[in-house]
């Protein structure tokens, strides 16, 4: 079983068994997957070079729309306007935190910089955001509801074995950002 | 937002301190558009609270107020600023995976009395 993470004095440790890791491993890179641009190899250099995308839609996937939300809450045109300018680049600052957060899933035992920590907190919460969209989780008590499955004995289907994964990563981001805190804190 | 285990006494609603700030002494280009947080089941109330101190460098118990407010209200302002300033929040925000969004402020922007979402306090 993983241990919760904790900050002491090599910083922020945690444990996670072989696989732990690997689910977790899995799971980051069905996030990536999601997060990749449909057509990088046969775009506009320009393009590339300032992140400016003219083609970019809203996603119509639930999961990616929440990944990559809507800048304003009422104006679709602006929304998308700014979607073009920028959704480029937060897909690959999503990225960058779930491989950083992938790399250090080498060992039983994790050991995170605050650079790290950063990461790892950014990863999971995307890893959640796109499970909960799965379980439809859309308010507090379908989350309660989800919340009740915490013994892997009751996995019967692909649902029930979601909200067990769904919990487990729910723990794994608390004790991390209980951590994070601890740190902050103690660093002033 | 979501409560989840281990979770001490310090994330319940913290003191009623938020200073009313007059805003009718700024001019319009000074803070014309808002930051808002919605919430959603998901995110952690930790997780919420410390992006606000961390990002934002609020202090915890000003970032407990505002995720206090997110989580009961459904949204909250949780900075002011100019168009530029308060997209380049909200693309950080999503970069967090908290669902921001920004609005032009009506009014002055006095709901929940919050700061000005920059510098350091506390």
């Amino acid at each position: 079983m993983a241990k919760a993470f904790k900050y002491g004095l090599k910083g922020i440790t945690g444990y996670l068994e072989p696989a732990e890791r690997e689910l977790l491993r899995s799971l980051i890179d069905d996030v990536i997957s999601m997060l990749q641009p449909a057509e990088s190899a046969s775009e506009d250099p320009l393009t590339a070079l300032i992140g400016l995308d003219m083609n970019v839609q809203e996603p119509s996937d639930r999961a990616l729309r929440r990944l990559l939300p809507n800048v304003m809450k009422n104006d679709d045109a602006a929304s998308l306007e700014f979607r073009q300018l920028t959704e480029r680049s937060l897909r690959e600052n999503k990225i960058g935190a779930l491989r950083a957060a992938a790399l250090s899933l080498d060992t039983n035992d994790v050991v995170l910089s605050p650079a790290d920590a950063r990461h790892w907190s950014q990863a999971l919460n995307d890893v959640r955001l796109v499970l909960a969209e799965r379980l439809d989780i859309r308010d507090d008590a379908d989350a309660e509801h989800v919340h009740t499955m915490q013994d892997w004995s009751q996995a019967e289907d692909v649902e029930s074995y979601l909200a067990l994964v769904y919990n487990f990563t729910t723990w794994l981001q608390e004790s991390l950002v209980q951590a994070m805190l601890q740190s902050m804190e103690s660093r002033g | 937002m979501t409560l989840s285990v281990a979770l001490g006494p310090d994330t319940q609603e913290s003191t009623q301190t938020g200073t009313v700030t007059s805003t009718d002494a700024l001019t319009a280009p000074d803070i014309p558009w808002n930051l808002v947080i919605w919430n959603d089941p998901v995110n952690l109330m930790s997780y919420v609270s410390y992006v606000f101190q961390s990002y934002f460098g609020y202090s915890e118990p000003k970032a407990n107020k505002l995720m206090m407010e997110v989580h009961k209200k459904g949204r909250s302002i949780v900075a002011h600023g100019s168009k530029e300033q308060v997209e380049q929040h909200a693309v950080a925000m999503h970069g967090f995976g908290l669902w921001a969004t920004v609005e032009k402020a009506t009014g002055g922007g006095k709901e929940g009395g919050t700061g000005k979402g920059k510098g350091k306090r506390g």
